[in-house]
């Protein structure tokens, strides 16, 4: 955030201490005394109508903050629709963009906006109710507010019916995509569309399974790439397409979430890297393709392998000793990793597989302690990270001059109160918004960061205990 | 010995903004003011050769020519560290190109003799590239360009500087001190201020010094003496951009076709 009126670098009196009182009345006080742009947004919800006056002078005295929220990612809803109210083409435009922006207040500015270029902006915001996007399919004429409207994730089965009503095949692309797309809509589309289009009808969950049978017949490899990955298809048809000479769709029948144990062994064979190594990232491998896998030539094959929880100890063993540091990673980060192995690896000339060590929830304090004292950045992170670091070496930790560390350390959901409560001074201002979402930290800890010099800090800040009295 | 760093508070765009009436610039409105990426490289820089030196053998001041507003990125400055901030204005200077404003700070680095001076090879809004040399060609200082690497002892006679040049080839080169250097993004990693260096900066003064103070007159700035003016700003016509139709996967194919077409094959 660089824009927003500024706070006073001295602590404002108002803020010195939690309120006893929290409620939404007093939230506001501090907002009006502060005159903070940042408090008032943060507020804004919590406050009454008469509250909500007395804020909106702090909100839209200048164009140039009306400008900077309707633009900002987390301006609230409520703000945003308040500021449709404001005569300004500009800002209406920015609150059209913004994601936050209100199905409610959408509509509303529907019913009044005219230009096609603004239609647009509505037409392809994801919180436009699906009722307004069957309006502009049943009105607009405009191919780019029609091609938005198609392409919104909530136009509903009806939006799409209507736009194939009113212009049939143009937007089929959109609607074999669609994932609110009816199966007698996909089967009108599929009848019409192109090898494009029909391939994605037969990735469709909700494609007729007639249609998946008719698509089998196809000669197209992207219709058959994407038949081969749909779960609903027959294991006889997974079957015929494993055999197919087309590495596109074995590798697609690698991937497919139904694959029969004995199609998972036939492709483990497969002499393709590709095929092999979609096989080798399934969590239903048998004891013999994971010993196969461990052996395998190309690299990434071994790494998945090393990764998989069912990976016998010893082959991990073997893993470990592997040249590859990619491999040796992977069996660090194997939740099944033995503590044997882990404190092998913890000592290994690799930073990156020590930094596995160090994230390894199965780590125990001891292998925390050494690599506490290692000098990679990663390592350091991890270990901070871990909830089975000791809070002596968070502490320790929590004082390191690298970012990454210390927010390691706000992440650790072990992290004490004395141990965060010493960064909520640090210097990097998204560690202090960090904090305060952090639920072992008090609210009196929180309170003075009302009064931090950063305007992000201050309006988490003053969300947080907004949160606070409206769930209360 | 004191380093100054001239630095600019530069304006960024949102992705929609208007022109002002008279179409030479951006409506204020519309733009959000910060300290320029390249100042942070040369403040952090002249610092890290600060704290580098035995205590209060070196003093890094920062200078900006601007109004009132850049007060915050002089504060910024401050709590990065900074010993002094130096602001230059006057309402005469409103459409000084980057030579005049070069002439100003080499009349701020006569007043306060720094030994060296560090500034950003370019500011991100204007683009120019021309203040630093130009302040070392008012002062008659040897310079060295887009610093990406420095060795530099206080007080020492020469300072080496590895120039990045095309290609990712450094050129390694020797200035005579005192010099100008602008100084590259990356060569260093720019601090965050922290939060005592914030508050402590609220409390510093910015020194306001103005025309007379250095010695010129209304008609040594301006857009009067400018070598070069805005005559208009606009946003040109949008150019061969089309977009890719049809499912992920079609548009994926036309994609290929495309890059094909480009390689000839």
């Amino acid at each position: 955030m660089k824009s927003g009126k500024k706070l006073s670098l001295s602590l404002n009196p108002s803020l010195k201490r939690l309120p006893h009182d929290m409620t939404a009345q007093a939230l506001v006080s501090v907002a009006l005394r502060s005159g903070d742009l940042y408090h008032a947004t943060a507020v804004y919800e919590v406050a009454d109508s008469v509250a909500r006056v007395a804020l909106d002078t702090i909100l839209f005295e200048g164009r140039r903050d009306a400008l900077t929220l309707a633009r900002w990612e987390h301006t609230p809803a409520v703000v945003l629709q308040a500021l449709v109210r404001l005569s300004d083409a500009s800002v209406r435009q920015r609150v059209q963009r913004n994601l936050r922006t209100s199905g409610q207040t959408l509509a509303e500015l529907y019913r009044t906006e005219n230009s096609d270029a603004l239609m647009t902006l509505i037409a392809q915001h994801r919180n436009t109710p699906a009722i307004v996007l069957e309006s502009m399919a049943h009105e607009s004429d405009s191919d780019e507010v029609l091609k938005a409207v198609a392409g919104n994730p909530s136009a509903s089965a009806t939006v799409l019916r209507i736009l194939r009503a009113r212009f049939p095949e143009r937007f089929d692309a959109a609607i074999a995509t669609h994932a609110a797309a009816s199966p007698d809509l996909l089967e009108a589309v599929y009848e019409t569309g192109n090898d494009y289009v029909r391939a994605a009808v037969v990735a469709h969950p909700a494609c007729r399974r007639h249609l998946l049978t008719q698509a089998a017949l196809s000669g197209n490899p992207l219709v058959l790439r994407q038949l081969a990955g749909n779960p609903r298809i027959t294991a006889k048809l997974l079957a015929r397409l494993a055999r197919s000479r087309t590495l596109a769709v074995r590798r697609a029948v690698a991937g497919n979430a139904v694959l029969t144990p004995e199609l998972v062994i036939a492709l483990a064979g497969d002499e393709s890297v590709g095929v092999r190594r979609e096989i080798a990232l399934r969590g239903d491998l048998p004891l013999s393709v994971l010993e196969k896998f461990a052996r395998d030539d190309d690299h990434w094959v071994r790494q998945r392998a090393a990764r998989n929880p069912a990976t016998p100890v010893a082959l991990l063993r073997e893993l470990a000793g592997e040249e590859n540091a990619e491999v040796r990673r992977a069996v660090a980060r194997n939740p099944a990793c033995p503590a044997e192995l882990l404190e092998q690896l913890a000592h290994d000339d690799n930073g990156w597989v020590r930094a596995a060590v160090a994230y390894q929830p199965k780590a125990g304090a001891k292998l925390m302690k050494i690599l506490a004292t290692d000098h990679a950045v990663d390592v350091l992170s991890g270990v901070a990270a871990n909830p089975r670091a000791p809070q002596a070496l968070l502490r320790q930790l929590a004082q390191s001059g690298e970012a990454d560390v210390r927010r390691g350390v706000i992440l650790n959901p072990r992290a004490s109160d004395t141990v965060l409560k010493s960064l909520l001074k640090d210097p990097y201002y998204l560690h202090r918004v960090l904090l305060v979402g952090n639920r072992t930290l008090k609210d009196e800890d929180k309170w003075p960061l009302l009064n931090d010099p950063d305007a992000s800090v201050r309006f988490t800040a003053m969300r947080w205990f907004a949160g606070k009295v409206k769930a209360g | 010995m004191k380093i100054m760093v001239p630095v600019k508070q530069v304006a960024a765009l949102d992705e929609d903004f208007e022109f002002r009436d008279d179409e030479l610039d951006v409506d204020e409105d519309f733009l959000l003011y910060d300290l320029n990426e390249w100042d942070d490289f040369s403040l952090e820089e002249a610092m890290l050769i600060k704290e580098k030196a035995p205590e209060g053998t070196v003093e890094v001041v920062v200078v900006s020519v601007g109004p009132d507003r850049v007060d915050e990125s002089l504060r910024k400055c401050l709590a990065k560290g900074a010993d002094r901030a130096i602001r230059v204005w006057d309402d005469a200077m409103e459409g000084s190109d980057s030579i005049t404003v070069g002439g100003i700070l080499a009349a701020v680095a006569k007043k306060e003799s720094p030994g060296m001076i560090f500034a950003g090879v370019q500011s991100s809004d204007a683009a120019n590239g021309s203040t630093g040399i130009a302040v070392a060609a008012a002062l008659g200082w040897p310079h060295a360009a887009v610093v990406a690497g420095l060795e530099y002892a206080p007080d020492a006679n020469t300072a080496v500087a590895r120039r990045e040049l095309e290609g990712g080839t450094l050129q390694e080169v020797e200035v005579a001190c005192p010099a100008v250097l602008t100084i590259q993004l990356g060569i260093n990693k720019p601090r965050y201020a922290s939060l005592r260096g914030i508050k402590q900066a609220a409390a510093k003064p910015i020194e306001e010094v103005s025309l007379g103070d250095l010695g010129l007159t209304p008609a040594d700035v301006g857009a009067g003496v400018a070598l070069s003016r805005v005559r208009r700003m606009y946003v040109p016509p949008k150019g061969r951009a089309a977009m890719i139709e049809g499912t992920p996967a079609e548009q994926a194919a036309r994609i290929i076709e495309i890059i094909k077409e480009f390689k000839g094959e």
